[in-house]
């Protein structure tokens, strides 16, 4: 069949009509003759966003019998979808037609009307060449599973749980712990700036225990992952009874939490477990459960002293938590037992979340003391510390608590294996996009909540456990298909020597080697098709759809014609 | 040199840093270079050493590769893949005796409008010293 395509350029009120002359480029596609005996039908329009505009390309395609569509207008960002929407509607393959981006790319940055309008000459050439070697993609949906499974039982868990539950979402925790809760629930409401009833986590557990949508298992651990968006299969192990469960699921949601950094001897921390040193989660414990603050001896302590920024030059990072704490705990301690003598040896005062500052003033008001230090260090519960102004010092204490950093969990570079979700420099699971996208991963289908993505206060981990299960309600629709990108990455098979490069630079895990017939196989459903996999292949069997070689390269001669 | 020479730069632009960075660089009303001709791929990193050459020999007097910061790559470690692939071209392209000044790697996010300006109004006068491409309709591929 003889081709036909359509160029529609459009107007775009002034922004393209009044800086390029339209009709010097419709007249000269329409008589240039450098596509063989391609046919070109080659029109202007006032805007063809508009609903006219929509409504007359749509007609347009359908009465010429277009066979391909390039359409000059603005950035593929704006109406790129808004055209293959019209496409969709007629007769054309949506992958058939191509957006040239004349407004940004010329008219915006070319005040001279006669460069402008030879620029987009050569764009729309270009263009025109490109889409005649497009080819038809279909997209095809699949089923999904709408159940989400959660790793890890503490409140950010619990809470992105609960969230999907409410949407009647079936949710499956599970949990490496004999309890829920985590760590939140040793410190009951201690944390929880909003509601300091200490009963709150219990709450939160007994909801989810009688939430007939959410199924518990205690005690597991997630051994197996296997799918993708959509489509998970897990398998979980009971650690007591070795019985191992299989599940299905459509999203994933890790909320595995963090451990507390443990201080070495080498970096000046050298005291043992007879001493009265203790972390801030021991200290919280003790102060949520309303005990008694006593030392080892049975004795109160006469003075306290709060060693800030444990472990942060080591990590090279600040957790931003700790000073918060620490500041509810000498309030706290002071509230009870006003004579005790407190004293806190920071570096900066961290205090990010809403009501820090008040925490603090209430603290210099109640009389602890701050001393800024340089660098600290510990004997026993000697603190040694050397001064803003370089001096060295050291004083005793009855007892000394530790704020110390918050560090990825245990179990994370297992999880970041199986889950397939990289770690950042600092070793906790890494987001997709750290501003734009904060809770998703590179993994589509994975979510990261709460602390096992990074030090983050209780409220800031349950506002992030919803803005996960938010995104799983609004991807994975009850009884709807999902559309997997169709530009995706394909082998030709005759090509594959089967070498693996592409396997190593593919961060996707979308590549897999065939080893019976010696070649590489692309998974389709988690390819994202950015192409790198091309650009490492030897032996050119790579082809990535929608931007295969001769699609690009047409485009080059043309525009350089 | 010829007052009538017309740089012309193809640029491979990465879809979700740089040449949304040139959409920045038009929405903002900056003027550069008329010499500049955007292609969009979704990565920087699907531009394989083939396209420059191609590129080249198909008589772009520069050949510009647009990327997202190392560390920004929307695919993670796209970038650096780009990176040291078109290391090795440059190398190529010494090697063979060819300007390996006619390529240019540049990093350009989504919000740097003005940088893409001054990046191709900087290497178009590049170029300009340059002056045509030697290969230009002697040598095809």
């Amino acid at each position: 069949m003889k081709a036909k395509v359509g160029v529609y350029v459009c107007e775009c009120g002034p922004n393209i009509a009044g800086k390029t002359d339209l009709d010097e480029i419709i007249t000269y596609l329409s008589e240039f003759r450098g596509f063989g005996d391609v046919e070109l039908v080659v029109r202007k329009y006032g805007f063809l966003c508009s609903n006219q505009g929509k409504e007359y390309l749509e007609k347009e395609i359908r009465d010429l019998g277009l066979t391909h569509l390039v359409v000059g207008a603005c950035s593929p960002r704006d109406h790129d979808s808004t055209f293959k929407d019209v496409c969709g509607k007629t007769q054309l393959n949506p992958y058939l037609y191509k957006i040239i981006n004349i407004r940004e790319h010329c008219t915006w940055v070319i005040d001279d009307m006669d460069k402008a309008t030879e620029k987009a000459k050569s764009y729309l050439r270009a263009g025109i060449a490109r889409v005649l070697y497009q080819s038809e993609l279909f997209e095809s949906p699949i089923d999904v599973n709408p159940d989400v499974l959660v790793i890890g039982g503490g409140v950010a868990g619990m809470e992105a749980a609960l969230a999907l539950a409410g949407e009647n979402r079936s949710v499956t925790i599970v949990e490496k712990n004999d309890t829920l809760g985590g760590r939140a629930g040793k410190l009951r409401g201690f944390s929880f700036q909003e509601f300091n009833k200490p009963e709150q986590v219990e709450k939160l557990i007994e909801t989810i225990l009688g939430n007939p949508c959410i199924n518990v298992f205690l005690d597991s651990e997630v051994t197996s992952v296997i799918g993708f968006l959509g489509n998970f299969e897990i398998e979980h192990v009971s650690l007591e009874s070795k019985v191992i469960t299989e599940l299905f699921c459509g999203s994933i949601i890790t909320a595995t939490g963090a451990d507390l950094y443990e201080t070495t001897e080498e970096s000046g921390f050298k005291y043992s477990e007879s001493d009265d040193v203790y972390n801030s989660m021991e200290i919280t414990e003790m102060l949520s459960s309303g005990d008694e603050i006593t030392l080892r001896s049975g004795k109160e302590p006469e003075t306290i002293a709060i060693v800030h920024c444990v472990g942060r030059e080591e990590l090279g990072y600040c957790s931003g938590v700790c000073c918060t704490v620490m500041m509810k705990t000498a309030n706290m301690i002071k509230a009870r037992y006003p004579d005790i003598r407190i004293t806190q040896f920071y570096r900066d005062i961290c205090l990010p979340p809403s009501g820090g500052q008040e925490l603090y003033a209430a603290a210099r008001s109640s009389g602890v003391n701050f001393v800024k230090v340089q660098s600290t260090g510990l004997s026993g519960t000697t603190v040694k510390f050397k001064e803003k102004n370089g001096d060295e010092g050291e004083q005793f204490f009855d007892m000394v608590l530790l704020a110390s950093a918050l560090v990825p969990s245990k179990d994370t570079p297992a999880l970041s294996e199986l889950l397939g979700i990289p770690v950042d420099e600092t070793g906790f699971f890494q987001e997709a996009h750290r501003m734009t996208n904060p809770s998703a991963t590179t993994t589509d289908g994975v979510f990261i909540v709460g602390t096992s993505q990074g030090p983050r206060n209780i409220s800031d981990s349950m506002l992030f456990a919803r803005a996960s299960a938010g995104q799983i309600l609004t991807k994975l629709l009850v009884g709807e298909k999902l559309v997997p990108e169709v530009a995706v990455t394909e082998i030709l098979e005759a090509y594959c020597t089967g070498c693996g490069n592409c396997l190593d630079v593919c961060v996707y895990g979308a590549i897999y080697p065939d080893e019976a017939r010696g070649i590489s196989i692309v998974n389709e459903a988690i390819c994202r098709g950015c192409g790198n996999c091309y650009g490492s292949c030897p032996s050119g069997a790579l082809r990535t759809k929608h931007f295969t070689n001769i699609q690009l390269f047409r485009e080059v001669d043309e525009a350089l014609r | 040199m010829n007052k009538e020479f017309k740089p012309r730069i193809t640029s491979f632009l990465c879809k979700w840093c740089s040449y949304t960075g040139a959409d920045l660089a038009g929405t903002s009303r900056l003027q550069y270079s008329t010499s500049i001709i955007p292609l969009q791929v979704m990565c920087s990193s699907r531009v394989d050493p083939v396209f420059l050459l191609k590129a080249y020999l198909s008589g772009s007097d520069g050949v510009l590769l647009g990327g997202c910061h190392p560390g920004d790559c929307h695919y993670e470690t796209g970038n650096y893949h780009t990176r040291r692939r078109f290391a090795l071209v440059k190398e190529v392209f010494e090697s063979l005796g060819l300007e390996s000044e006619r390529l240019k790697l540049s990093w350009i996010s989504a919000s740097e409008g003005p940088k893409f300006a001054r990046v191709a109004n900087e290497y178009t006068e590049e170029i300009r010293k340059l002056g045509e491409n030697p290969t230009r309709k002697s040598i095809f591929l």
